[in-house]
């Protein structure tokens, strides 16, 4: 088992570092183009309606919704 | 590039226009010639793509602060120099004698890769990598948001792995500087291994320094592409494209030690928040709503009275000077003509107004929020929050709401939206229920005409539910990733180009089959089918439309309102709701009540419910009420869907639209008669 964290779990406004993504190989994807990708650096922003985070990676903001965020896992940096 | 990959490319979005202050920068052509080098516009969504094209060709391609914006290929000339001056409309001070050279230039849907994870990212593809490779661009320019530079790199890290030249714009570099991030174009250039070129399409700025990279680098071969590991493996192919790409972002990027917390994220916790987020979206929607109903209703009424009123009298006295008044060629022109184009133009209004706020909500990037908002509510039937917008728009009215759904960037959810939103109780559908509910319900009439809303949802919910279990089985339900764009204060000149475009679409597809279905109902109306009866001068009854309606009506006797006069009114509804108590009034020779009064027409449409239903009115007025709201909105729904989904799907859905009220109906009124 990964260590850390899922992103439900994880502290809002905090320096974060991504363990593991998981989920369908699509999503899996689309996250890594948008930066989200195993190592990367992150901050959560807001927790959204439904469960969802903003996540903001190398200056995007990205919106996940609640079944995504429960398949990253990430420690403090 | 041969002439075959030019048509699979589909043809040019739209006639372009010369832009006021026309320059050396711009064309009003498409196409530069066969010899004209062509240069691809690529980058991820909402890094300024569209704006850059707009800003080096003058052509009107929809632009947006929406993901998804550009939907086809559009295709025009950028006429180039090499100058290193700027060029300013008439203040233009291009080198002219640097010989311009004319380049065709394409616009490609938004990819943030060349993975193709949608039909838009597909035709990129397709376009740039699968294609032959002698078919392909000359040279791409990939548009990369400086505030976001590693997020738009991904896909000039492909690029440069194929053979092909590649020109980096850097956009948005004002919303960067906000962030405090700035970029060292020239390290970035060094890092990448091709020009970069700093821009600004909004404020049409960098231009001829991009123009000057661009010839630069058609004039030299094609650089070798960069060496990729070689393996199959396609996480380490990712993994090389990303230790690549973050080299290059982080040597050329300056950024705050910490991200900033910006303007944008304070509005966001309140935007997207679990209470607040919905009623702001509620509130969102309600004003668009109120405005589209309120606002446009007056200028409708107003047109519908020019046309009806001076227009036709104008026409009727020019006939009469040369001695055709009373002719069929008055009813032609009066009935068929001037209604069909009068009854176009009310439309123009609403749809501004709903195009216009349609552009200020994405421009601002309010809708990127909305989806995120409605997104749990709507993925229930597999499609993404933000097709919400375009439902709630249908309640107002369909025609724009179908237009709407170009905000769907997947195209199956695009299709399924399109078959929904027909069944959002649209306002005309309401002056018939306001009617009929005064002339059946009394007192209750406001309680039956909140029923057919709430029976309106209801429908979008289960046809939906169906749909998506039937035909849309497949349709895979992805969990919401989406890149939030920047809060942006809408331009005057961008909006009014969005607006200007769209309804510019709409009245060039919608105008043909409005004024010919117009002109078809009155060339029915005046063919008599007996003898003695000559032809423009003919009782309804009497006439073609009469006998067409006597045939179908047995169809509706299951259902409770059988006869013909109630056959017929549904038989213009189809052509317009607003049309369907006007046709009473005309099929029974009776004045149009006013509003919120029955009048002698309410005690004629009584009697045939009445009669038509076995002593059973009620339940059948509910089942015709249900059948009009269930089935085909308007001639100019279809037209629109047309547009958007093509005929296949428009007729497919005018069959789901019939089947469904048939089958609602029948089952309200059989169900009803046994308590009623």
């Amino acid at each position: 088992m990964t260590a850390g964290m899922d992103l439900a779990s994880a502290p809002l406004d905090t320096p974060l570092t991504l363990m593991s993504v998981g989920g369908a190989v699509t999503s899996r994807q689309r996250l890594a183009t948008l930066g989200l990708r195993e190592g990367a650096s992150f901050r959560l922003l807001t927790r959204t309606i439904g469960g969802g985070r903003i996540v903001l990676v190398a200056g995007s903001r990205i919106a996940l919704s609640r079944d995504l965020v429960r398949q990253l896992r990430a420690q403090a940096a | 590039m041969s002439e075959s990959t030019r048509l699979r490319l589909s043809a040019p979005t739209a006639t372009v226009p010369l832009p006021a202050k026309a320059c050396c920068h711009t064309s009003p052509q498409h196409t530069a010639g066969s010899e004209a080098p062509v240069v691809a516009l690529v980058g991820a969504p909402n890094t300024g793509k569209s704006t850059l094209f707009n800003a080096l060709t003058g052509s009107r391609v929809t632009m947006g602060n929406w993901p998804g914006t550009t939907v086809e290929v559009s295709r025009g000339v950028w006429r180039t120099t090499s100058a290193t001056s700027t060029c300013h409309g008439e203040n233009c001070t291009c080198d002219h004698d640097e010989g311009p050279l004319a380049i065709t230039l394409l616009d490609l849907p938004g990819a943030y890769s060349l993975d193709a994870h949608s039909p838009d990212e597909q035709l990129t593809r397709g376009l740039l990598q699968d294609g032959p490779v002698g078919e392909r661009p000359d040279l791409c320019v990939i548009t990369v948001d400086a505030s976001r530079l590693a997020h738009g790199l991904y896909l000039a890290s492909q690029l440069r792995e194929l053979d092909t030249r590649v020109v980096v714009a850097v956009t948005m570099s004002d919303i960067a500087s906000q962030r405090g991030v700035t970029v060292d174009t020239a390290r970035l250039s060094r890092e990448l291994g091709c020009p970069v070129v700093a821009t600004d399409p909004r404020r049409r700025t960098g231009m001829v320094a991009l123009a000057t990279a661009v010839r630069t680098t058609l004039a030299d071969p094609v650089p070798d592409p960069r060496p990729t590991p070689i393996t199959d493996d396609a996480l380490v192919l990712d993994d090389d494209r990303f230790t690549w790409l973050s080299g290059a972002a982080d040597s050329a990027t300056v950024t705050p030690s910490n991200d900033r917390f910006t303007l944008s994220d304070k509005a966001d916790r309140w935007v997207t928040a679990p209470v607040a987020g919905p009623l702001l979206f509620l509130a969102v929607m309600w004003t668009v709503f109120q405005l589209t109903t309120t606002v446009a209703a007056p200028l409708q009424d107003g047109l519908d009275r020019l046309f009806s009123g001076p227009v036709s009298a104008a026409v009727t006295h020019l006939l009469t000077l040369v001695h055709l008044h009373g002719t069929w060629v008055e009813g032609l022109l009066v009935n068929g003509l001037v209604a069909g184009v009068g009854m176009l133009l009310t439309f123009v209004p609403l749809m501004a107004l709903m195009f216009l706020l349609l552009a200020l909500l994405e421009d601002s990037g309010y809708l990127a929020r909305a989806a995120v908002v409605t997104d749990r509510l709507m993925r229930t039937m597999g499609l993404p929050g933000r097709a919400f917008l375009p439902l709630v728009v249908g309640f107002g009215c369909n025609v724009p709401a179908i237009s709407a759904t170009r905000i769907l960037p997947d195209a199956r959810q695009r299709l399924l939206t399109v078959l929904l939103v027909p069944f959002t109780s649209c306002s005309a559908r309401l002056t018939v229920f306001v009617m009929l509910g005064t002339v059946f319900f009394g007192k209750y009439a406001g309680t039956a005409v909140f029923g057919m809303y709430v029976a309106s949802v209801a429908l979008v919910v289960l046809i939906g539910l169906s749909l998506r279990r039937t035909l849309w089985r497949t349709m895979g339900s992805e969990p919401l990733i989406i890149d939030l764009p920047a809060y942006h204060v809408p331009t005057l000149r961008l909006t009014g180009a969005v607006v200007w475009q769209r309804l510019r679409g709409f009245l060039r597809t919608a105008s043909g089959i409005i004024v010919a279905t117009v002109c078809a109902v009155w060339l029915l109306q005046s063919i008599p089918t007996t003898a003695g009866q000559t032809f423009g001068d003919v009782p309804v009854a009497d006439s073609v439309y009469g006998v067409v309606a006597r045939t179908i009506s047995p169809a509706f006797a299951p259902a409770g309102f059988g006869q013909w006069q109630t056959a017929s009114a549904l038989i213009v509804g189809f052509v317009a709701k607003e049309a369907v108590i006007s046709s009473w009034a005309q099929t029974y020779a009776t004045e149009q009540p006013q509003p919120g009064q029955a009048g002698l027409l309410g005690d004629h449409i009584r009697a045939a419910f009445e009669q038509s239903s076995g002593g059973h009115p009620l339940p059948a007025v509910l089942a015709f009420m249900v059948f009009l709201l269930a089935y085909t909105p308007c001639v100019a729904t279809l037209a629109a869907q047309r547009r958007e989904v093509g005929l296949r799907w428009t007729l497919f859905g005018v069959g789901l639209q019939l089947a469904t009220a048939w089958l609602l109906a029948v089952a309200v009124f059989q169900i009803g008669r046994l308590f009623w």
